[in-house]
């Protein structure tokens, strides 16, 4: 069978049994290809495959037209609310507090709806009518492509990946994370450590991680990244520390105490290219001083997960452009 | 002699019947007691263990005896194995498979269906909320049970005695 319908088979098991019914109903390349699967209450059921949009009628066809589309209503909502959250909503508060929920297979749930304040800040969301269904996909083997120039000699390069939202830099990092961490042939393996504050990489449902990210990996899942490397680091004495997004200062100081420490960094930001982030201060620093050998910069000039460039640490390019994974 | 043995099976019926009837009102107040301590536990586990509902319904379903356990012993059975269900219907079919076998009436019923309406599907502290109305409740309906129960058990359970003597009387 096709992964991609594995894996919205996996997710139809949190879905109410109309959703269920009405997406099994999908033309079978559509199904394949659902990216998310949008509901909100009283509004028609929407579905994004490819990179379009579109509603979907009681008998499962395609539509553009609002009024065609299955509505999704507040029953339904409170099923689903059920499901996800498996009879007990009281015990994803801190969840609530994200905005997000993390359910079996790593696929995630956005949610939206009323908001609930105590001393100004967000204590949950109540009332929950808006929910974005991101079925997860894994792309097994991107990695290969990068890994030559991230291995030297016994080390791994201290890696910055560059990319804008959107472009595959968490589902590159995780594949590297599993190809360091499964080893080949002409790479040992090694002890990966991750610091998974968004439950992004790993994808962890009470601590699990729900996708392969090898077998000498520990995943610290949902804590702030800047703790969490000094604990990775102290407690399971990584040799290679995985995390998402860096930007402040204090994850600025943990890096350069993994880097003392002898553990290699593997770590993304937001940015579009290396001259725009060497303008940011806090990686301005990190660049400037050497922290990373190595960057990579993604974009999707040629689709998601292309390769813009391989830097050094003097910032001089080792490899152009290049795509990584075709859809 | 065959009177004296036909009299004797009827007294013995008849104070069994007045038995029954007077067992059914001392069996309500225990059983709201029960579903009280069901309901304490079940506040425990989800405000301060945040455990899931399925867990928690097996865990009190374990810990309290016979009917009122099963309730909650079936519901997490229910939860678990019925895909697509909410946790309302799922509750309600425990509650429809074993209320009609224990002595508790219509107002506790209620209470239990009014339940499944907020159970698992708000934060904690309105879990909180709710569970402990709904103790509330069941408490003072308990008083009422254990009032009944004095006023009723003993009148039923005698009353099967003499009516059974009358009808001896009368028969001979």
């Amino acid at each position: 069978m096709d992964k991609g319908v594995t894996q919205v088979k996996e997710i139809s098991t949190i879905l109410p049994a109309s959703v269920r019914h009405i997406l099994s109903a999908l033309p079978l390349a559509v199904r394949e290809n659902i990216e998310e699967i949008r509901l909100r209450q009283n509004m028609p059921l929407e579905i994004r495959y490819g990179q379009l949009s579109s509603y979907v009628t009681p008998t499962g066809q395609l539509t553009a037209n609002s009024r065609q589309g299955w509505v999704f209503t507040e029953e339904q909502a409170g099923k689903l609310i059920n499901q996800i959250s498996q009879h007990s909503l009281y015990a994803l508060e801190e969840e609530l507090k994200r905005g997000y929920i993390t359910v079996v297979g790593g696929h995630r749930v956005g949610i939206a709806g009323k908001v609930v304040l105590e001393r100004g800040e967000v204590k949950g969301i109540r009332d929950l009518t808006s929910f974005n269904i991101r079925i997860a996909r894994e792309k097994k083997g991107i990695a290969q492509k990068v890994l030559p120039f991230l291995l030297e000699a016994a080390r791994v390069h201290n890696t910055l990946i560059i990319s804008p939202p959107q472009c595959g830099k968490t589902t590159l990092l995780r594949d590297i994370a599993r190809s360091l961490s499964y080893g080949s042939e002409w790479a040992s393996s090694r002890k990966v450590a991750i610091v998974d504050e968004r439950s992004e990489i790993a994808g962890c449902l009470h601590g699990v991680p729900q996708r392969d990210v090898g077998p000498r990996t520990d995943v610290l899942d949902a804590c702030p990244k800047a703790v969490g490397m000094m604990m990775m680091i102290r407690s399971m004495s990584p040799e290679v520390l995985i995390v998402d997004e860096i930007g402040r200062q204090e994850d600025s100081d943990a890096i350069w105490e993994a880097v003392y420490a002898g553990v290699s960094v593997v770590c993304t930001a937001h940015g579009w290219d290396v001259e725009e982030t060497t303008r940011r201060p806090m990686l301005a620093k990190l660049i400037q001083q050497g922290a990373f050998t190595r960057y990579i910069t993604l974009s999707r000039s040629s689709g998601i997960g292309t390769i813009q460039g391989i830097y050094d640490q003097a910032l001089q390019p080792l490899q152009k452009e290049e795509q990584l994974w075709s859809r | 002699m065959v009177k004296v043995i036909g009299a004797a099976i009827i007294i013995f019926s008849a104070s069994m019947v007045g038995w029954q009837i007077g067992k059914y009102y001392a069996l309500r107040p225990i059983q709201i007691r029960g579903l009280l301590m069901a309901l304490q536990m079940l506040e425990t586990e989800i405000v301060y263990g945040a455990t899931p509902l399925s867990r928690a319904f097996l865990q009190v379903g374990r810990r309290i005896q016979a009917e009122i356990g099963q309730i909650f012993t079936s519901a997490a059975e229910f939860l678990l194995t019925k895909e697509g269900l909410g946790t309302q219907e799922c509750w309600q079919m425990a509650l429809n498979r074993h209320l009609p076998s224990t002595a508790l009436r219509k107002t506790e019923r209620e209470v239990l269906a009014g339940l499944g309406h907020v159970l698992g599907s708000s934060d904690r502290e309105d879990q909180q909320k709710h569970l402990r109305l709904a103790a509330t409740h069941l408490r003072s309906l308990e008083e009422e049970a254990r009032a009944e129960q004095h006023r009723y058990e003993k009148m039923y359970k005698s009353l099967g005695f003499l009516g059974g003597l009358l009808v001896v009387i009368l028969m001979f």
